[in-house]
C-alpha cells in the first residue's frame, strides 16, 4: 500500500514539477507572471489531440512536434506583444498575459466546442503489475518524459552560454547587461522555452487526462501553488514543490473518505498555508521586486 | 600626447528623468594611462559611469572610443567594442560560482575564443579567485568578491576598464592588495579609468586625475599635482570648509 503510494505520488508529481517548470523559469529570468501560461498548455494538449484524431500521431511523438511549435510562438509572442510591457508595472503585466489568456481560451471553444477530448492510444490503459504493485503505462511514459525535459533544462541553464546567462539575468538583470548580454533577447528566448515546455507538457496530458478549453486557468493555479511551495524563481524549488503536491494529493485520496474529490483542493490549501507561514517557500530565498 | 586618445568623453550631459547630473563633462584616457575621476558622493561619478557603460542614455555629447562614436550603441554591444565595468558594489552573480562569474565575463562573442588564456591570466592575477574556483560568489568576502568584479571585467578582454569605487567598503590592506594589481592591468596597454572617494589610493596609482563637482568637471592634471590642491579640498568638503576659511 505504502509502496504504491509513493509510486502513484512520484507519477504525479513529476508531472506537476513539468507543469511548474515552464512558469518558474520565466517568471524567474523575465520577472513577468504568465497568466496565459495554462492555456499554452492546453493548446499544446489539443494538438497532441487532433494529430492523434486526424493522422494518428502517437501523443509522445507529438511532444517533439509541440516543443517546436510551442517555441516559436512563444518567441513571437514575447518578442512582439509581452515585450512592451517589461518596464510597465506588474498589474499591466497580469493584465496583458491574463488577456492572451482569455483570447486563447475563448479561441478554443470556438474552433473545437467545450466538449471533452481525450487521446486514448493503445497503451493508455495498459498496466504493469510487479508483485502487488500496479504501475499504468501511460503515466510511466509521461513521467519519463518530464523527467527527460526537466534534466535537459537543467543542463541547458548550467552548461550553455545561453543558460548560464539566463540564471546571470534573474540574479542581476544589470550586471548581466554588463557582461555583454542582450537582454531583450534572452528574455524571448527564455519565454519561448517555457512556451515550448507548456506545449509539450500539454501533449504528454493528452492522454492521461480530459481535455476541454477549460483546463489551463486549473493547471495554472496548481502551477502557482508548485512555485509557492517550492520557492518562485528556483527550478530546483519546482520540482520538489511538484513531487510534494503529487505526495499530497496522492495521500488524501488514498485515506481521506471520498478522497480524490478533496484532492483536488489540495493545492489551494497549501497555497494558502506556505502564503502565510513560509511565503518564501521551501528552498526560495529570493524575492523578486 | 600627439595620438587621439583611446578613450574620450566630449560635453557629456546625461542624468534621470528630468533631473540633469552630468553637464557638459569632457574627458579623456589615453592607451595604456591609468586616470580617477575623483569628487565626492553625489557628484556624478556614477553616473559618468553608466552613460559610458550604456546602461543610462547621454541626453547630450558624444563618447568615443578609438576616435569611433560608441554614444548611440545599446549596453551589450559596448562590452564587445572593448569597454567594461567593475560596477559601484561589485554587483557580482551571488548565487554562481565563481568561475562561472568569470565564464560570463566572456559572455561577447568576441572573446570566448580566447577564454582558457584569460582564465589563466586572471587566475595569475589574482590567486585568490583560483583557490576559490567553485565557491558560490555570494558567499564571499568583500575583498574576493572585488577582485571576481574586477577579474570578469577583464575577461572580455577590454581596451578601457572602468573602477567604479574598488576601495569600497574593503579594510585598508585589502584596498592595497586590489590597488597594487590596478599598474599591473595597465602595463598590458589597458586604459583604466577609476572613480573613488578614496582619493588618496587613486592617486597614488594614476597617471592623471579628474574632479568631479555637482556634475561638472572642477579640475585636471597630473595626478601629484592635485594631491594637495586646494580646488579637490572644495570639491570634497563644498564651502563649509573654503567658507570657514575666508
Amino acid at each position: 500500500m505504502i509502496l504504491q503510494l509513493l509510486i502513484d505520488s512520484a507519477l504525479l508529481g513529476g508531472l506537476y514539477a513539468l507543469l511548474a517548470l515552464g512558469l518558474v523559469l520565466s517568471f524567474g529570468v523575465t520577472n513577468i507572471l504568465n497568466f496565459a501560461h495554462g492555456e499554452a498548455i492546453m493548446l499544446g494538449a489539443y494538438g497532441a489531440f487532433w494529430a492523434f484524431t486526424l493522422w494518428g500521431i502517437d501523443p509522445l511523438l507529438s511532444i517533439p512536434i509541440m516543443l517546436v511549435v510551442g517555441f516559436g510562438a512563444g518567441f513571437v509572442c514575447f518578442r512582439y506583444v509581452i515585450e512592451r510591457s517589461l518596464d510597465a508595472p506588474h498589474l499591466n503585466q497580469i493584465l496583458l498575459t491574463f488577456g492572451i489568456g482569455l483570447i486563447l481560451q475563448n479561441a478554443a471553444v470556438l474552433a473545437w466546442t467545450g466538449d471533452l477530448r481525450s487521446a486514448n492510444p493503445s497503451y493508455s490503459m495498459a498496466a504493469i503489475n510487479l508483485a502487488e504493485v500496479f504501475i499504468p503505462v501511460g503515466r510511466l511514459l509521461t513521467f519519463t518524459v518530464a523527467a527527460a525535459l526537466a534534466a535537459i533544462l537543467y543542463m541547458w541553464l548550467t552548461r550553455t552560454e545561453y543558460g548560464r546567462a539566463s540564471r546571470a539575468i534573474a540574479q542581476n538583470e544589470r550586471a548581466a547587461k554588463l557582461m555583454g548580454i542582450d537582454t531583450r533577447f534572452v528574455y524571448s528566448l527564455v519565454f519561448a522555452i517555457s512556451i515550448a515546455v507548456a506545449a509539450a507538457t500539454g501533449a504528454a496530458l493528452s492522454s492521461i487526462t480530459t481535455i476541454t478549453p477549460f483546463i489551463g486557468f486549473h493547471l495554472l493555479v496548481k502551477a502557482f501553488a508548485i512555485m509557492v511551495l517550492g520557492g518562485a524563481g528556483s527550478i530546483s524549488g519546482a520540482v520538489l514543490g511538484g513531487v510534494l503536491l503529487g505526495l499530497l494529493e496522492t495521500t488524501v485520496a488514498y485515506y481521506v473518505p471520498e478522497g480524490s474529490g478533496w484532492a483536488e483542493g489540495v493545492a489551494f490549501v497549501a497555497l494558502f498555508l506556505f502564503l502565510l507561514i513560509r511565503p518564501q517557500g521551501l528552498i526560495g530565498t529570493r524575492v523578486h521586486g | 600626447m600627439t595620438s587621439s586618445p583611446l578613450f574620450q568623453i566630449e560635453h557629456l550631459n546625461a542624468g534621470y528623468g528630468e533631473s540633469i547630473v552630468l553637464s557638459d563633462v569632457s574627458l579623456d584616457v589615453q592607451q595604456g594611462e591609468i586616470v580617477s575621476l575623483l569628487g565626492p558622493n553625489g557628484a556624478g561619478k556614477t553616473t559618468t559611469m553608466m552613460a559610458i557603460t550604456g546602461l543610462l542614455s547621454a541626453y547630450g555629447g558624444t563618447i568615443r572610443l578609438d576616435g569611433h562614436p560608441i554614444t548611440d550603441k545599446p549596453a551589450h554591444k559596448r562590452v564587445d567594442l572593448g569597454v567594461a565595468l567593475s560596477p559601484e558594489g561589485r554587483q557580482v552573480f551571488p548565487e554562481l560560482n565563481v568561475e562561472e562569474n568569470l565564464l560570463l565575463g566572456s559572455f561577447a562573442s568576441k572573446a570566448r575564443a580566447s577564454r582558457p588564456r584569460n582564465l589563466t591570466r586572471i587566475y595569475d592575477l589574482f590567486p585568490r579567485l583560483a583557490e576559490r574556483k567553485k565557491q558560490l560568489a555570494g558567499l564571499m568576502s568583500g575583498g574576493e568578491q572585488q577582485m571576481l568584479a574586477i577579474g570578469r571585467a577583464l575577461m572580455s578582454e577590454p581596451r578601457l576598464l572602468l573602477l567604479d569605487e574598488p576601495s569600497l567598503g574593503l579594510s585598508p590592506l585589502i584596498t592595497e592588495l586590489v590597488y597594487d594589481t590596478i599598474p599591473v592591468i595597465a602595463a598590458e596597454g589597458i586604459s583604466i579609468l577609476l572613480v573613488e572617494q578614496n582619493t588618496e589610493a587613486a592617486l597614488a596609482v594614476s597617471n592623471r586625475a579628474y574632479v568631479l563637482s555637482h556634475g561638472r568637471i572642477v579640475a585636471a592634471g597630473k595626478a601629484e599635482d592635485l594631491r594637495d590642491s586646494a580646488v579637490l579640498r572644495d570639491a570634497f568638503f563644498g564651502g563649509a570648509l573654503s567658507g570657514a576659511a575666508q
